[in-house]
């Protein structure tokens, strides 16, 4: 402890300020993410009680048509923010946190951007995330690249290394500290963050770790330079060089490299082809547009049968037409979005301090496995509320009060749920409570 | 002035002689010539996807055949947000801002797309490109080459040396500068072949291009500077270093964040889902085109009758349900414009923050000079969505006047029971081809450049405080 305590006070002056600016600067980033989280699930909730209004407007003029309602009715979906969120935290990202869909052609709706400002998308985030994997790496080389050549270069090395046990009462010590600082910077705030949303202990464990395993990349990479017999300006030099290529030049090469390697079937294309079909089933024989959807719902056989007159069910049919037409696109675009973001995976395999960006954002949900994850989500979803509603436009039935309060809500998969959702979900099921 | 050049050459063999700073130059040439050939490759491919896109949704919409107007409104068009030349250079918030939008009526539907939706999370450490590497990458590049220059040969002594040889402090600052503002040049220059093989590509971008390596260059000059002045004054090259990477961690790295940040946090913006909302709260009060009493849709009626002196909606020269929709799409387009305008409002809002913060870090305004020259800005992405509308909303009321004009009252009210009265309601599929393609051309080059001089005017000042300091530090420095 007083070698500890003899290190603190020989640290210089800037050093300790140092510190001091990087748990400031964490800090900073939590209360950031902290409150970026609490406007993201405000932003929901807002949206979901809007929602409510909106579908007891409708329900006054669809007076029990299904496919008025069918038509009409928006059903919302969320992103809810998990309890880690707020280390790397998604508001204003392109992809929404909360939107909505109807039940009409998916293809057309799944895809939409958020209003953000791209402007600031651009700069990137100043998160707890970008703190741990940019700016503490940096403080430590800062700290620890002159631990000998420091002393080489003020003539006291070989006196101090010539102490009995030099090591244990030196130099292990002064490691220790300084690390230890610029570790305590970081975790000090993550754990007040995580006090503040309850997050579970085995998640918060998981970022602690993946925190400690930039850092210790950073650590060891930096003594085993600062051991080369060299000058502390060319050790930091070095130092300061491998930084830069491991966060900022290899991975703006790989995501170029991984981009040009894995090729996406044209989004544009796929967007117009879904709307030829969707439109295409206005002039196409009602008989078989009917045929084609029996094939996959055949409960609906009977009920399948069509007049001249406009109806619903047929409408809603050539919808789902639409969706079928491109599915196999629409998954393969997916299956290329997931594969790009595997041979990322793979890089950050390589490459520790990119390993805990990306095992923080996922930790946050903010990763693209969570925008895949969401989407998958927000089909299935789709498909339960179509499916709701196909009884009443098949058989002709009305939606009465409570089968409008009925339809399925939206439920977010359970590992990103959190004591802050569980909170949350009573209000936010987007069921109505229609007054008829 | 001769002396100068000698002693910036002697500098320069010195940089020759240092291996590691040959080889990061390498290394860095390397890279930059990989972002200027993918940049321009990428950029070029983009264009003509987007291009042959848009070509696609033009040929479809005028190939359609003999349909309801309505049906039409329906069907609606595609905008594609077109990529200029100078993308390659600098593509700005291209990956971040969707670059397809569906048109059709009664909805204003978001943008889709994007880099930043089809790649893996690699894509928030930066993207390669020219501009990326002349902003982040060549500054430290030249904090390592240059950070010694100065302080190491007093450290050794050899400044006094070259003092007695009659060179005046002046002199040996303004040679090492010029050395190492060569070095910077040769550093930027396969960026800069990337701009210059853009303008090949549209010389009448040319005055714009040149523009923008003129913001380059400054920002560049003002990293040489201020190495310069970090040297001179520095106790040791140790900690002309590491004041060096902390300077541009700060400036380059953590402070357009921050900025990021709190524009975010202090110009909050409403998700699209509340505000769709909200204008579906607001559409209501307005006029509720469900409710056969909605007293805005009676007194429009009201009006029309009166006018054409009829008493019937039977009796007009023209079919009603066409004037309805025409109504309808009036009343919500305009609350689109208004609710598109407070949107933009906000994004500039936080654009102005961000400038504003500009003046404490160059990089932020250097950044919006060269997205805002490249035509790849947030003003840019604005101008599309505001054409995109814009078309939209002309495309759709003079497919309402169609529907109005063409489609007979009676047929239109049967047409949903009646397969003769149906076939009636269809107008000619010449009426498609009629109709003007969405066309874009970007902001003009004159806003282009203006949208620039901001950023300048701040480099220019901090050029200028720089230079004070330094030729403070040159009359003071003992050597």
């Amino acid at each position: 402890m007083t070698a500890l305590a003899r290190e603190w006070r020989l640290l210089a002056g800037p050093s300790r300020l140092g510190l001091v600016v990087l748990a400031l600067l964490a800090s900073m980033a939590v209360a950031l993410g902290l409150a970026d989280v609490a406007a993201i699930r405000a932003d929901i909730a807002r949206v979901v009680a809007l929602e409510t209004r909106e579908t007891q407007a409708i329900t006054a003029f669809a007076k029990g048509d299904p496919g008025e309602f069918g038509y009409y009715r928006n059903f919302p979906v969320w992103r809810m923010p998990g309890d880690l969120a707020f280390v790397a935290p998604t508001r204003g990202d392109a992809v929404p946190a909360v939107m909505r869909i109807r039940i009409l052609a998916l293809e057309g709706q799944i895809n939409d951007n958020e209003a953000a400002n791209p402007e600031l998308l651009l700069a990137g985030r100043f998160d707890f995330a970008f703190v741990t994997v940019y700016l503490a790496p940096l403080l430590l080389i800062a700290l620890l690249h002159d631990l000998w050549s420091g002393e080489r270069e003020a003539g006291r090395l070989a006196a101090l290394d010539s102490l009995p046990r030099a090591r244990q009462r030196l130099w292990s010590p002064r490691v220790v500290l300084r690390a230890g600082g610029v570790v305590l910077a970081l975790l000090v705030p993550l754990a007040i963050g995580a006090l503040v949303e309850g997050t579970a202990p085995l998640r918060l464990g998981a970022a602690v770790g993946l925190v400690l395993l930039s850092l210790a990349f950073w650590m060891l990479v930096t003594l085993a330079v600062a051991r080369l017999p060299a000058a502390s300006a060319t050790q930091a030099a070095v130092l300061a060089g491998l930084w830069f290529a491991i966060t900022l030049v290899v991975p703006a090469a790989a995501h170029l490299g991984i981009n040009a390697a894995v090729p996406l079937p044209d989004a544009a294309a796929i967007a117009r082809e879904n709307r030829e079909d969707v439109h295409a089933g206005w002039d196409r024989p009602k008989a078989q547009t009917m045929a084609r959807f029996v094939r996959q719902y055949p409960a609906y056989a009977d009920q399948a049968a069509t007049g001249v007159a406009f109806e619903w069910k047929w409408y809603f049919a050539f919808q789902q037409l639409g969706d079928d037409a491109v599915a196999t696109d629409s998954a393969a675009r997916d299956a290329g979005i997931a594969r790009r973001e595997g041979l990322a995976q793979t890089i950050g395999c390589l490459l520790p301090p990119i390993k805990a960006a990306q095992g923080l954002q996922a930790l946050a949900g903010s990763d693209v496995e969570a925008e895949l994850a969401f989407k998958a989500e927000v089909r299935a979803y789709h498909r339960a509320l179509r499916e709701y509603h196909y009884p009443y436009l098949f058989g002709g039935r009305t939606m009465s009060g409570a089968d409008i309060a009925n339809a399925p809500g939206f439920m977010t998969r359970p590992s990103v749920t959190s004591k802050a959702d569980d909170l949350m979900q009573p209000d936010l099921h987007p069921s109505v409570q229609v007054s008829q | 002035m001769s002396r100068v050049r000698a002693i910036a050459a002697l500098q320069l063999r010195l940089f020759g002689r240092a291996r590691l700073a040959v080889v990061a130059l390498v290394l860095l040439g390397m890279l930059s010539a990989i972002a200027a050939v993918t940049g321009a490759s990428q950029a070029s491919r983009m264009a003509a996807d987007r291009a042959a896109a848009q070509m696609a949704a033009n040929t479809q919409f005028a190939n359609q055949p003999d349909r309801h107007p309505h049906r039409m409104v329906h069907y609606g068009t595609y905008a594609l947000r077109p990529l200029g030349p100078l993308a390659a250079f600098d593509p700005g918030v291209d990956a971040f801002a969707g670059s397809l939008i569906y048109l059709e009526g009664h909805r204003q539907n978001a943008t889709t797309l994007g880099a930043a939706r089809e790649s893996s999370g690699l894509i928030r450490f930066g993207q390669l490109t020219p501009a990326f590497v002349l902003r982040v990458l060549v500054p430290l590049l030249l904090v390592f080459i240059g950070f010694a220059m100065i302080v190491a040969e007093r450290e050794a002594g050899l400044l006094r040396l070259q003092l007695t040889h009659g060179a005046s402090t002046g002199a040996l600052i303004a040679g090492k500068a010029l050395a190492l503002g060569l070095v910077a040049g040769l550093a930027a220059l396969p960026a800069l072949a990337a701009l210059a093989h853009a303008v090949v590509q549209a010389p009448q971008d040319a005055a714009v291009a040149a523009l923008m390596a003129l913001a380059a260059l400054l920002w560049l000059a003002l990293w040489v500077l201020g190495i310069t002045l970090v040297s001179v004054r520095a106790r040791s090259a140790q900690a002309a270093l590491m004041a060096l990477v902390l300077a541009w961690a700060v400036l380059v790295v953590l402070v357009p964040r921050v900025a990021a940040g709190v524009a975010a946090l202090a110009y909050p913006l409403p998700t699209k889902a509340e505000t769709d909302l909200i204008i579906h709260q607001e559409l209501r009060g307005l006029g509720d085109s469900h409710n056969p009493n909605d007293p805005h849709f009676a007194a429009f009626k009201a009006a029309l009758l009166k006018r054409h002196g009829v008493t019937r909606v039977e009796d007009l020269p023209f079919n009603y349900r066409g004037a309805m929709s025409t109504e309808g799409e009036r009343l919500t387009s305009q609350l689109f414009a208004r609710h598109a305008a407070q949107l933009a409002a906000v994004q500039l809002q936080q654009h102005r923050l961000l400038e504003m913060l500009g003046v404490v870090s160059p990089a932020i305004g250097f950044a919006q000079a060269s997205m805002a020259g490249a035509a790849t800005d947030l003003a840019s992405h604005i101008a599309f969505q505001d054409a995109a509308e814009a078309h939209r909303y002309r495309l759709i009321q003079s497919l309402n006047g169609l529907h109005t004009f063409q489609v007979r009252a009676g047929d239109d009210a049967a047409r949903n029971r009646d397969p003769i009265a149906e076939r009636q309601s269809r107008v000619s599929a010449r009426f498609w081809a009629e109709q003007t393609p969405f066309h874009h051309q970007g902001p003009a080059r004159a806003d282009r450049m203006a949208g620039m001089l901001p950023a300048l005017a701040v480099m220019l000042l901090w050029g200028a405080a720089l230079l004070w300091l330094l030729a403070r530090a040159s009359r003071q420095e003992p050597a």
